[in-house]
């Protein structure tokens, strides 16, 4: 701040304590290289505003349009216009996914990052090469492949697996992870927090090391213990990236597919059957009402997640660029 | 440049430039545009050096078989100069949405694999082409006549056989059971006595059975126990309503629930039903699987083969003559929009209906595991004493085929629904009559939205 306002020094900021009439004429005479300045703006933005406008806007507008039809491949399509929203909101098994998925990421999303708080804290006190080594190490599972830690993990769970191996030595007789209805979400969710803590961790990290140390000194010489130090300084002033971890978390947690598929197929019962595993199975079956039916349960996912982003930004008030 | 903006030649030059720029964009976004959408549509079919190319797409099963298409395939491809088949073979658990991704893209391929349970639906939605005019009359004469009625939709025919296999025959361990005290000739008759022997069997690390544990298995592998519960599926005949709560299907459920709840079963399986390596590999005693496991037994698992006896899977009362089993099995066909209709027809016909040599080392090489569906190809099998001398295939011939039932042709979300109600049961999510309510209320679901009532096909 203090860079900028000595930037601004000698001339008023625009508009601050001049006449309306004033402001009218610099607007006139700064007008040709602004409308310089914004072509240029324009062209720069132009390459992704086309590509988004083909692969993203025109594709999203056609969907809807296509959504009110019963799509066959083979014959004309049949317009049944908002029959399919009617045929999705009406069913049990699209609500119970999107269940499943909140329920994935209520288990993976605040543990996460519990985790990578309490990782990061610690990793910032070690000296610079040990913390590097940590960073490493923590940052590892991130560049796994989802596939191998899926595959990795149906293993520890099996009957005769590493997971079961640790309660035999407590007497306790095998539980079938992946195959019970109660155990098979929070079974997945486990790989889901190993694959992800490790870029939450670094973006914890590097938001900790932005807060100046002065802060935690002065604390300290009011009193202000562990606690209060956190509460008062740490976490407030993390809040824009809590907010930033936490929506973009819930919205990847909610859109899990990798896992189920590969680890438990959906199952059993429907378990772990998330809204797009839920969406893309329905599309793999072949009949014609399985198509229309997919894609409208994909437009109706979207609404979903856009509903739930908009509650996690107004339960978490965002404050506007936090300045430390 | 900038310093020269006011002159009006090079304003009137930038103008243009900018236009032939902006015209540049806009065919490039049109070229691009009639790239896309021209790709698959338009023009007759594909040449490749003057021969025209069929593609083929085979859904991955047992290795022996891929080795025996390619075989073939090269065969064919070197018997003649006009047609050249592209064989590709595509995984089952990306065959259904490679092949949608296909068919909305209008590159289906020109000849598929496809089973029996998929050809009326696929038929009614026009995606299949009539054989009829493609292939001569004597191809169908050869077909036998408990086949035909599989293929035939309306009197017409939509798909050419390949073979038959039972979905449901019990294999068992004879030198565990006689170790056990069971008498290995004497095999379990009623689910009860199945029950008793996995019990009895189930020891260390080794379960007394495996049979279907999944919805997506139990979907499709519990069809010829839903029929031996109850003489019919959880639907009724003109696919007007679901009949899942008849109090009968109470049985299959319990019977299920009793295997996996008892530890008689693996809980946490590694493979599919269909996969008999638990078996193969001495992890369980008994197995409940296809025919097609014999071929795999041969093949994977040769030391197993002299320890393994097959029976008919045990009838819920000890009745023989009721029906364990359903009969599925693999047929050719063309796609509608093929543009080589006749050149692919024509390639069905050399592998499939022509020399019965072609098919008979199918069986060969199959370990005589599944069935032939053409009486010529049973003729040219006579004189080989393996094709009639394996004791497996012996008893699955005589005991299980005479009394097993097509598959059913209506839409899988039925049949899962009701494989999801038995893995509910099974794992304790529901009580067996809240497992059955709920798969009725879903299948009756389904019947209303798709339109089911009085659509079921007629052969």
């Amino acid at each position: 701040m203090a860079l900028l306002e000595s930037a601004h020094e000698g001339q008023p900021p625009a508009g601050a304590g001049t006449e309306p009439g004033r402001r009218t004429r610099s607007g006139r005479r700064a007008s040709a290289p602004r409308r310089q300045d914004n072509v240029t703006a324009y062209l720069m933005i132009a390459p992704m505003v086309i590509l988004l406008g083909i692969f993203v806007m025109w594709p999203l507008v056609y969907s809807v349009y296509l959504s009110t039809f019963k799509i066959s491949f083979y014959k004309a399509p049949q317009f049944v216009g908002a029959q399919f929203y009617q045929y999705v909101l009406e069913s049990s098994d699209f609500w119970h996914s999107i269940w499943i998925g909140l329920y994935y990421a209520l288990l993976v999303v605040p543990t996460g990052i519990v985790i990578a708080l309490l990782l990061a804290s610690f990793i910032k006190t070690l000296s610079g090469r040990v913390a590097a080594f940590m960073k490493v190490t923590i940052y590892l599972p991130a560049v796994v492949s989802t596939v191998i830690a899926s595959v990795l993990f149906t293993f520890m769970y099996q009957d005769e697996g590493v997971v079961n191996w640790f309660l035999s030595l407590v007497n306790h007789a095998p539980v079938a992870w992946l195959n019970s209805p109660r155990w098979a979400l929070p079974a997945i969710a486990v790989p889901g927090i190993w694959l992800g803590f490790g870029i939450t961790t670094l973006i914890l990290l590097a938001a900790l090391l932005d807060i100046p140390e002065s802060y935690y000194e002065s604390a300290k010489l009011d009193g202000a213990g562990f606690f209060q130090r956190l509460w008062y300084i740490t976490i407030p002033l993390l809040k824009n990236v809590l907010l930033y971890l936490v929506v973009t978390g819930f919205t990847l947690a909610v859109q899990m597919l990798d896992l189920p598929l590969i680890m438990t197929n959906g199952g059993p019962v429907g378990a772990t059957s998330t809204p797009n595993y839920y969406i893309f199975n329905s599309f793999r079956d072949l009949t014609p009402y399985a198509t229309s039916y997919s894609l409208t349960a994909s437009l109706l996912l979207f609404a979903v997640l856009g509903t739930i982003s908009i509650v996690i930004f107004r339960l978490i008030k965002s404050d506007k660029a936090v300045d430390g | 440049m900038w310093t020269r903006f006011g002159d009006e030649p090079l304003k009137e030059e930038k103008v243009h430039k900018r236009r032939s720029t902006w015209a540049l964009v806009a065919s490039a976004v049109v070229a691009a545009s009639l790239a896309l959408s021209g790709c698959g549509s338009g023009g007759g079919a594909k040449t490749e050096g003057g021969k025209t190319v069929i593609t083929f797409w085979q859904q991955k099963f047992e290795d022996y078989q891929q080795a025996w298409f390619k075989k073939e395939v090269d065969a064919f491809n070197a018997s003649q100069s006009k047609v050249k088949v592209d064989y590709q073979v595509v995984p089952s658990d990306t065959w259904a949405q490679k092949l949608k991704a296909a068919q909305a893209a209008n590159k289906a391929p020109d000849v598929q694999t496809t089973n029996y349970g998929n050809i009326a639906a696929a038929a009614a939605n026009g995606e299949l082409t009539e054989l009829d005019g493609l292939l001569p009359a004597s191809a169908f004469a050869d077909i036998k006549d408990n086949v035909k009625s599989f293929v035939t939709i309306g009197g017409k025919h939509y798909a050419y056989p390949m073979l038959v296999e039972p979905s449901t025959v019990l294999y068992y361990r004879t030198d565990l059971v006689a170790a056990a005290g069971l008498d290995p000739k004497s095999p379990p008759k009623t689910w009860d006595e199945l029950i008793q022997w996995a019990t009895k069997l189930t020891k260390g690390n080794v379960k007394g059975m495996t049979i279907a544990s999944v919805a997506a298995d139990l979907g499709w592998a519990s069809w010829g126990l839903q029929y031996n519960a109850c003489g019919h599926l959880p639907v009724a005949d003109d696919w007007s309503k679901s009949t899942a709560t008849d109090p009968c299907f109470q049985k299959l459920l319990q019977f299920y629930k009793t295997l996996y709840q008892g530890g008689l079963m693996p809980k946490t399986p590694k493979v599919g039903y269909a996969d008999a390596s638990p078996y193969g590999q001495g992890q369980v005693a008994m197995m409940a699987d296809g025919s097609w496991a014999v071929g795999q037994l041969k093949e994977t698992f040769p030391a197993m083969v002299a320890k393994t006896a097959v029976a008919p899977f045990p009838s819920m009362d000890g009745d023989p003559t009721k029906t364990t089993a359903t009969l599925g099995g693999w047929t050719l066909t063309v796609d509608a929009k093929s543009k080589a209709k006749t050149q692919a027809a024509g390639f069905i016909q050399w592998l499939l209906a022509g020399d019965p040599a072609i098919m008979a080392s199918f069986f060969k090489a199959s370990g005589f595991s599944k069935y032939t569906v053409r009486t010529s190809v049973d003729q040219a099998l006579s004189g080989n004493t393996d094709a009639n001398s394996d004791p497996f295939m012996k008893v699955i011939s005589d005991k299980v085929v005479p009394y097993g039932k097509q598959e059913p042709s209506y839409p899988w979300d039925i049949a899962l629904d009701f494989g999801t109600a038995i893995e509910g049961a099974m794992k304790g999510n529901l009580s067996i009559p809240d497992a059955l309510k709920k798969a009725d209320g879903q299948i009756n679901d389904v019947i209303k939205k798709q339109s089911l009532a009085g659509t079921e096909p007629t052969h």
